[in-house]
């Protein structure tokens, strides 16, 4: 299968992020699972072990914790650029939602998609765009049409 | 009709008449080949002798020696007044070389030991350049001549790839969904030392 088809963007980051100083792009995290339900033993081992160790490693995020009657658990994150993520934690344990909330702590929203180049630049080209004659010595001649050799 | 058989003749005999001494000479030149050197080269192209005709003007040692210092000197004194513009170097990382500026993005198909937010410096370092001078290593330029800082922008995976595996008439089919960890570099700045050997 090609990915000729496949929908894709280039290599960018939010709002020049890092030029500066580097911004966490993860803005609010929602945590919905159920008090009962046995798909959410996991998570609900996890708002005992880890949320409030991860709500302070990562002062910048906003961490809701809603328990609600529903079947399926799932984490809703919020990006800078208005990415709305939805992952559902259905029979996760507690070190395995560790692991994606912190994966999504380090995504930045932009779409997970093909990338075409593996680099971006606003300045492609400091000393000129070459052509043949760029390092030329001056001792050659300059350019000047061949001459018609006479037959 | 007739004119233009007349017309397709004449040009089978055009191409006939310049084929046959190009071929005679092909044939001397690989006798000539065996037995020594003897002509220099029967056919007369373009690409027979140098644009320039062989008009090499070679330096005398010393002459090299003194335009050799002049710039040099002339490449100190610029960096020593930092009034180059802005630099681009090429670095190695992550088994490729990558030609960046400041404030460029890189990306890497693998994950890398830093976190998010932290600045790494890029040690392999082989060509640093700037609008009127190129430092060229071999192969590396030394860590106290340039120093290139990264910062880690983002850690995220890439796209899932399929890698689908069809056997026609077997009944054989594998479909393989492969998702990499990426990671997305910012270069923050090139700085050049102001001391140059």
């Amino acid at each position: 299968m090609t990915a000729r088809g496949t929908p894709s963007r280039f290599l960018k980051s939010v709002l020049q992020n890092g030029v500066g100083r580097y911004v966490c792009q993860l803005k609010r995290i929602s945590i919905i699972f159920s008090k009962k339900g046995q798909g959410s033993l996991g998570i609900r081992d996890f708002i005992e072990e880890g949320v409030v160790d991860y709500a302070k490693k990562n002062p910048t995020t906003v961490v809701y914790v809603s328990p609600q009657p529903c079947r399926i658990p799932k984490i809703v994150a919020e990006y800078m650029n208005g990415t709305v993520r939805e992952e559902i934690v259905t029979n996760k344990t507690s070190p395995q939602i560790s692991e994606l909330l912190a994966k999504m702590t380090n995504q930045s929203g932009l779409d997970i998609i093909r990338i075409r180049k593996p680099f971006h630049t606003d300045s492609p080209s400091i000393q000129g765009q070459w052509h043949p004659f760029t390092n030329r010595p001056p001792s050659i001649d300059p350019i000047r049409p061949k001459k018609e050799d006479s037959q | 009709m007739a004119l233009t058989r007349g017309a397709g003749l004449w040009r089978t005999c055009c191409r006939l008449v310049p084929r046959q001494p190009l071929l005679l000479s092909a044939a001397v030149r690989t006798q000539s080949t065996v037995s020594g050197d003897l002509l220099p080269c029967p056919v007369q192209t373009s690409l027979s002798s140098p644009p320039w005709q062989g008009k090499t003007v070679l330096v005398s040692e010393e002459e090299e020696r003194s335009r050799h210092a002049a710039v040099v000197d002339t490449v100190n004194q610029l960096i020593h007044k930092q009034d180059f513009g802005r630099l681009f170097a090429v670095v190695h990382f992550a088994g490729r070389q990558w030609k960046v500026t400041n404030e460029d993005l890189i990306q890497i198909e693998n994950h890398i030991d830093a976190e998010c937010g932290e600045r790494i410096r890029m040690e392999k370092v082989l060509l640093v350049g700037a609008e009127e001078f190129t430092l060229i290593g071999r192969p590396l330029l030394g860590k106290d001549l340039v120093r290139v800082d990264a910062t880690v922008i983002e850690k995220t995976e890439s796209w899932p790839k399929i890698n689908m595996v069809f056997w026609k008439r077997h009944r054989y089919q594998r479909k393989k969904i492969i998702i990499q960890p990426q990671t997305v570099l910012r270069i923050n700045s090139i700085e050049l030392a102001p001391r140059l050997t």
